[in-house]
């Protein structure tokens, strides 16, 4: 969507969008409206930017992985069924 | 995973195998976020399978069996927090509902009671240890809590999530703002507890938290 068709939104309105912006959970229209906000406003961009990385850094948590007692013991229920 | 769809008849011995083993590792994750305990999270996922295996024929659609697992796991897991609480083993902790619960910003805080130099709020992300932020999300009440770790650390859309934990998507929402509020507060306490934020209604750039956007669009 071209970004100079979009409505223009003020920070409150592009601050409640950020979260679900980065869930990727909103329209087409919201993106680009929220995204033509960011490009135009620092602080709302450095807000952004903070949300987005904390966001990154709760994925990127340590991926472990289950035991292998776990596995058998799961297997082992598995068996009895 | 090629998992094989139909909903007519199928072994269940090969359901158990082809569905519950290759998303053990996933069941684990997710149960070792939400216990932040290995002893917890391998017996509730030891419950979530003998439970699956109990109900295996309630299970009609073989492409939803991550969701059916997980929504088993998450029961199993707020029925036991039900009844440490009963107990008294865990603290009941009462859910704030207020509109306020929802709105606290670590930016903000940061912004208003950030370090002297460098760029405070990428620096408390880079240093937090894995260790605090696992317990920052421990501390959270539990639905909050499943809300976080489904959204934020293993990626569900707000639908599976809905459907996971039976709940309407607005009510995912609601737990995700209020979550995230409440987990950025523990954050910001951890920061404080480093040394990591400086003197009050100061910002690295001299100014105020309270001072308006400059963009034009407020």
């Amino acid at each position: 969507m071209n970004h100079a068709s979009v409505d223009k939104i003020s920070c409150r309105q592009a601050l409640a969008l950020v979260a679900e912006y980065l869930d990727k959970e909103l329209g087409q229209l919201e993106r680009a409206q929220l995204e033509q906000h960011i490009e135009l406003c620092r602080k709302c961009f450095d807000r952004f930017e903070f949300e987005r990385l904390l966001k990154a850094r709760l994925t990127q948590l340590q991926r472990v992985e289950p035991s292998e007692p776990l596995r058998k013991r799961v297997e082992l229920i598995l068996e009895k069924f | 995973m090629n998992i094989p769809n139909t909903t007519t008849m199928f072994d269940e011995r090969t359901v158990q195998k082809t569905v519950v083993l290759p998303l053990l590792g996933e069941l684990y994750r997710v149960a070792l976020r939400l216990t932040h305990s290995n002893v917890e999270a391998e017996e509730l996922v030891a419950e979530t399978v003998a439970r699956a295996c109990e109900n295996i024929a309630t299970l009609r659609d073989l492409t939803r069996a991550k969701q059916w697992l997980l929504r088993i796991l998450t029961n199993v897991f707020f029925s036991s927090c039900r009844s440490k609480k009963r107990r008294q083993e865990i603290p009941y902790v009462e859910v704030d509902d207020d509109d306020d619960a929802a709105s606290f910003s670590l930016f903000e805080a940061l912004m208003q009671y950030g370090a002297d130099e460098g760029n405070p709020e990428r620096i408390v992300i880079t240093k937090l240890l894995d260790e605090e932020i696992q317990s920052a999300i421990a501390a959270l009440p539990e639905e909050y809590r499943a809300a976080i770790v489904l959204c934020d650390v293993e990626g569900y859309a707000y639908q599976e999530i809905a459907a996971i934990l039976d709940v309407p998507i607005g009510t995912v929402r609601s737990r995700l703002a209020r979550g995230r509020s409440l987990l950025q507060k523990k954050l910001y306490h951890y920061a404080k507890d480093h040394g990591w934020t400086s003197s009050p209604n100061i910002s690295r750039k001299g100014k105020t938290n309270n001072e308006s956007c400059q963009c034009g669009q407020d």
